[in-house]
């Protein structure tokens, strides 16, 4: 763009804005509420966002469509907001063709498409600050036999410019990223690599990686600021200061088929919710356990009383303003999916049709 | 597409049939007399199903398609394409891809891992005549003829004098080439009659619709997937005919196509290589036929330096033995009986199978009975049993009836119905992938009803008219589904009822020395699950089948002036859904237009042919199932010299 054309748009905007100054008192259509994530099915690239009210069934579908009159072109791996903008993970199953789109975050119009050429394979966006997000990268993939076979990245997106301005190489299979003070910490999923990564905010470097095992999943910073940590089939609890492990619990159960997986951390940050399961041979490989709670305070860690007796395939999240878990049902990738809602305690409040795989939540204001 | 162009375009196709009265059809009918001198094709014992065989001037025009390309405007199947020179499967009537057969020289060539056929990958170079079988014909055809069958053939031309040869070379505007060249020759010797062509054939596609994402009116988007193909293959056939009508043929089709995803981009592109040997040697002794064949697909599936791809290697070796026995009265009454046997056996190397080399041995044993009564009326039962290593498919019958029910001067009508059994044999994937294939599977069993009627019209040697309506009732019960809720494995969980009804016209005109022909086809299609099999399963229940156009139509108008002419070909499918529950936004409805314009220049015994082609001439913006454009408008130039040996 032109610095004429740019400065003229700008004067444009500026002028736009005050006249619009009156309207601005009228809540956007997208301010509140809660953004479901809804991957979609992986060849079709038919991810969506919907947007569900925190009370109520109502549930807008593709917001993005609505708003800009042209879909999003792929899976969806991940949604964020930075300062009224939303970051959204797009996915396409062709490689070289995953983008991340910038939208408003009150209007959900368009605001600017980070190219292809800057990103491979998205896995999450996180806010770190007000102008800032990181976004985990796999980077290209390779195949069956060495699938992670780069090393994956933080892309780091600076929201003032719309541009990623450095990419932080980390493991293979980079997934989950948690912000704790000026800390984010990298997870890693499916590679062979056993640490995770500290980067710094301010420096956006790496400062110091921590051995913790295989397939490290992060869950997040508990009441007294311990991180925990899912990774070599162990929950960890890492005191941040000193980056050290404190504690590692093995989570037992009378079936030893079953292994953990989707930990979230309540909005009290005193239990983790996780579902335990195994795929039962003798019913035709089908999935099956439960959802289950286990206190940061405990020392012991067995799965042995369901918090909710059934198993969500899409993902869980919980909402820090009323506490309620927030889990995507899948039954399949080719129908709508399901947003089951409960509350801390663990009874169901109710279930919404959303769109195809719904699986990550992001809670608004 | 606006509403208004939308009217506009199906303005342009019904007109189009109105207006343009004329066309083909009028196949002379074969006597009992003329068909009995050696074996039956399966065709003939098709009583009461509909079987299209396209004319050769329609193979003249498309010498440089592939078989998708031309059938989406030939029947109301539809396709689902991944895009420009990849991947495309049929959905015949509203069933799945590996619910149509496709036969080569009368052997399934649809691949036993996958159970289906990739028609990008089969160019109409490949073979001489083609019909279209709408219907199950699991009884004549076996396995996988559920929703319809594709039946390719190569033909001697034993009339034919000397030696031809041919070159052509096509160039399209999407940086798109391709060209082809071989030779055909006819030789007599007494007692012997020779026939056979030997033909090469090979395209380099770019693909380029540019780069950048592609919108509509509405605001619809898509991305462009950068994607070259290139496919090679030779064509062999020799026949031997001696004067007693004993026949030797050999027909040889070696074929390579390979798909690039991001051809620009090394560490990011994906590379499909599939290549596909067919050998059928076959020996007509009287009313025997012996015919044994040799197939072997293999792909290979890689990304970025492809070092490591995914490999699949199917060899099959089939052995067939028919015989056919006739009780003829006269020319108009008489019986056939085609009793027959095939032998299969497979041998798999697959990634997936876990590194195991997968042996089956298959065999069909089906007897098939025509009697035709009088010019008016004729039956036929036929029946097959089919058996495979380790579990039974169903015995699969079938009966079928023409009757005449209007004989006039210059009109015949006739009614005919078909009750047919029809079945699947679960491809080598669904039951030898790790962990995921199911071994117990049961085969798929359908059940065809159909009845149709025809009207043929044939007011003058210049002006034919044909007008049929059909209408088809499917039930295929044990459908299999790579189930979600079960990590994927296979199961028979889905039971589909597929129904519909076809309405065609034909029409053929002669005014001087113009040659008008038109072909307009319509189908209404509704295929959807009605059993229930999981807790969700309710919200899909009673729903069109996903990619299932509701409504589709195509026309083809061809106009010849001496060696001139004129084609036109369109097609409109109804909005598709992409889900079961049809949630989400359904792909739009779409309209085509391709157009040709031709010129034979005959220079002595030579010619030459030149072609200006346009495909997707309205420019229209239109989705694969990857949601990324399908090509857009593209121009190509086609030249093909034909020359003939001088006697």
């Amino acid at each position: 763009m032109k610095i004429n054309t740019l400065l003229l748009s700008m004067l444009t905007i500026g002028i736009l804005n005050s006249c619009e100054k009156a309207e601005n008192e009228t809540p956007q259509p997208y301010e509140s509420g809660v953004i479901v994530v809804n991957a979609g099915n992986f060849s079709d690239n038919n991810g969506s966002l919907s947007l569900l009210q925190r009370t109520g069934n109502t549930l807008v579908t593709d917001i993005f469509l609505k708003e800009n009159l042209r879909s999003l072109t792929g899976s969806l791996s991940g949604y964020c907001e930075v300062n009224g903008k939303g970051v959204i993970l797009v996915d396409n199953s062709t490689a070289g063709k995953d983008v991340v789109e910038i939208v408003d975050a009150g209007t959900f119009k368009s605001i600017a498409t980070i190219p292809s050429t800057e990103i491979e394979n998205p896995r999450n966006a996180i806010k770190v600050s007000e102008t800032k997000a990181y976004i985990s990268a796999w980077d290209a993939t390779g195949d069956f036999s060495n699938f992670f076979k780069n090393p994956g990245y933080v892309a780091v997106l600076d929201l003032s410019t719309n541009k990623i301005i450095k990419k932080i190489a980390v493991e293979n299979g980079a997934e989950d990223l948690q912000l704790i003070g000026n800390e984010v910490y990298v997870g890693n999923s499916g590679s062979v690599k056993n640490t995770i990564s500290v980067i710094d905010i301010n420096t956006d470097a790496i400062k110091q990686t921590i051995p913790v095992g295989l397939n490290s999943e992060i869950i997040g910073a508990d009441a007294s600021g311990k991180l925990w940590v899912f990774a070599g089939n162990e929950l960890q609890k890492i005191n941040t200061g000193g980056k050290t492990v404190e504690n590692k619990i093995k989570i037992t159960s009378s079936n030893s088929a079953k292994s953990p997986g989707a930990f979230v951390m309540s909005a009290d940050k005193n239990t983790i919710y996780f579902t335990h399961s195994f795929y039962d041979a003798t019913d035709g490989w089908k999935q099956k356990g439960e959802t289950y709670a286990f206190k940061t305070s405990a020392s012991v860690a067995e799965a042995k009383t369901p918090f909710i007796n059934r198993l969500f395939g899409g993902g869980m999240a919980v909402d820090p303003q009323t506490g309620n878990i927030y889990a995507g049902l899948v039954p399949s990738y080719k129908q709508a999916g399901y947003v089951f809602r409960y509350k801390s305690d663990g009874s169901l409040i109710d279930s919404v049709k959303a769109e195809i795989a719904p699986g990550k939540f992001y809670f608004k204001k | 597409m606006k509403r208004r162009d939308f009217f506009a375009r199906i303005g342009l196709l019904t007109g189009v049939i109105f207006t343009t009265l004329s066309h083909t059809f009028a196949q002379k009918e074969q006597t009992l007399c003329e068909v009995t001198v050696t074996a039956i094709r399966p065709e003939r014992f098709m009583t009461g199903q509909k079987v299209r065989t396209v004319d050769s001037a329609q193979f003249a025009q498309n010498q440089f398609t592939n078989l998708s390309n031309f059938l989406q405007f030939q029947s109301p199947v539809a396709f689902k394409s991944y895009g420009a020179g990849q991947l495309a499967t049929i959905s015949f009537r509203g069933t799945s891809p590996s619910h149509t057969a496709v036969l080569w020289n009368g052997i399934n060539v649809n691949s036993p891992s996958v159970g289906q056929s990739d028609f990008s990958t089969l160019p109409m170079t490949g073979f001489d005549e083609m019909s279209i079988q709408y219907g199950s014909a699991a009884s004549c055809v076996g396995t996988d003829a559920v929703g319809g069958s594709i039946l390719l053939r190569s033909v001697p031309k034993f009339n034919q004098k000397g030696i031809q040869a041919i070159a052509g070379v096509s160039a399209e505007s999407s940086e798109n080439f391709a060209a082809q060249a071989g030779i055909r020759f006819f030789k007599e010797n007494g007692k012997w009659k020779f026939s056979g062509k030997t033909l090469f054939y090979g395209s380099n596609n770019k693909n380029n619709f540019g780069t950048e994402p592609l919108s509509d009116q509405k605001g619809r988007q898509y991305p462009v997937e950068p994607t070259t193909t290139y496919q090679k293959g030779i064509v062999q056939d020799f026949f031997a005919m001696k004067n007693n009508g004993n026949m030797w043929s050999l027909n040889i089709w070696l074929s390579d196509n390979n798909v690039t995803i991001q051809p620009g981009n090394i560490p990011l592109r994906e590379i499909t290589d599939s290549r596909s040997d067919k050998v059928v040697l076959a020996y007509n002794l009287g009313k025997t036929l012996f015919r044994a064949a040799y197939i072997r697909d293999v792909m290979d599936y890689g990304k970025a330096e492809n070092q490591n791809p995914s490999h699949t290697d199917i060899d099959r070796y089939i052995f067939r033995t028919e015989h056919d026995f006739s009780w003829i009265k006269s020319c108009d009454r008489g019986t056939n009986l085609k009793l027959g046997g095939e032998f299969v056996h497979y041998e798999a190397k697959v990634d997936g199978y876990g590194g195991n080399q997968i042996s089956e041995n298959r065999a069909d044993f089906y007897a098939l009975l025509r009697y035709q009564h009088s010019q008016r009326l004729t039956g036929s039962l036929n029946m097959r049993q089919a058996l495979v290593q380790g579990f039974n498919p169903p015995f699969t019958p079938s009966l079928g009836i023409d009757y005449r029910i209007f004989d006039g001067k210059t009109d015949r009508i006739n009614l005919s119905g078909n009750l047919a059994y029809s079945y699947r044999v679960p491809t080598l994937n669904e039951r030898y992938w790790v962990n995921l294939g199911n071994p117990d599977l049961k085969p798929e069993v359908g059940f065809n009803k159909e009845i149709s009627l025809i009207w043929k019209r044939r007011t003058s040697e210049t002006f034919h008219q044909q007008y049929g309506i059909s209408a088809f009732h499917n039930l295929i019960d044990n459908w299999t589904y790579w189930n979600p809720d079960k990590n994927y494995r296979v199961e028979n969980l889905q039971q589909v009822l597929a129904k519909g009804i076809e309405i065609e016209t034909s029409t053929k005109l002669i005014l001087e020395k113009t040659e008008i022909n038109c072909q307009f086809q319509y189908a209404l299609t509704h295929s959807s699950q009605q059993k229930a099999y999981g807790p969700y399963t309710e919200d899909i229940l009673g729903k069109q089948l996903i990619y299932v156009p509701r409504h589709s139509m195509n026309n083809t108008l061809s106009l010849t002036k001496n060696a001139c002419s004129v084609t036109l070909q369109q097609l409109f499918n109804s909005s598709r859904f992409i889900t079961f529950d049809h949630s989400g936004r359904p792909f739009p409805p779409y309209y085509l237009l391709n157009g040709w314009i031709s010129y034979k220049l005959k220079i002595r015994k030579n010619s030459i042919h030149t072609q200006l082609q346009g495909n997707n001439l309205t420019n229209t913006l239109y989705p694969n199932m990857k949601k990324n454009a399908m090509p857009m408008r593209s121009v190509s130039l086609n030249i093909i010299f034909i020359f003939n040996q001088k006697k």
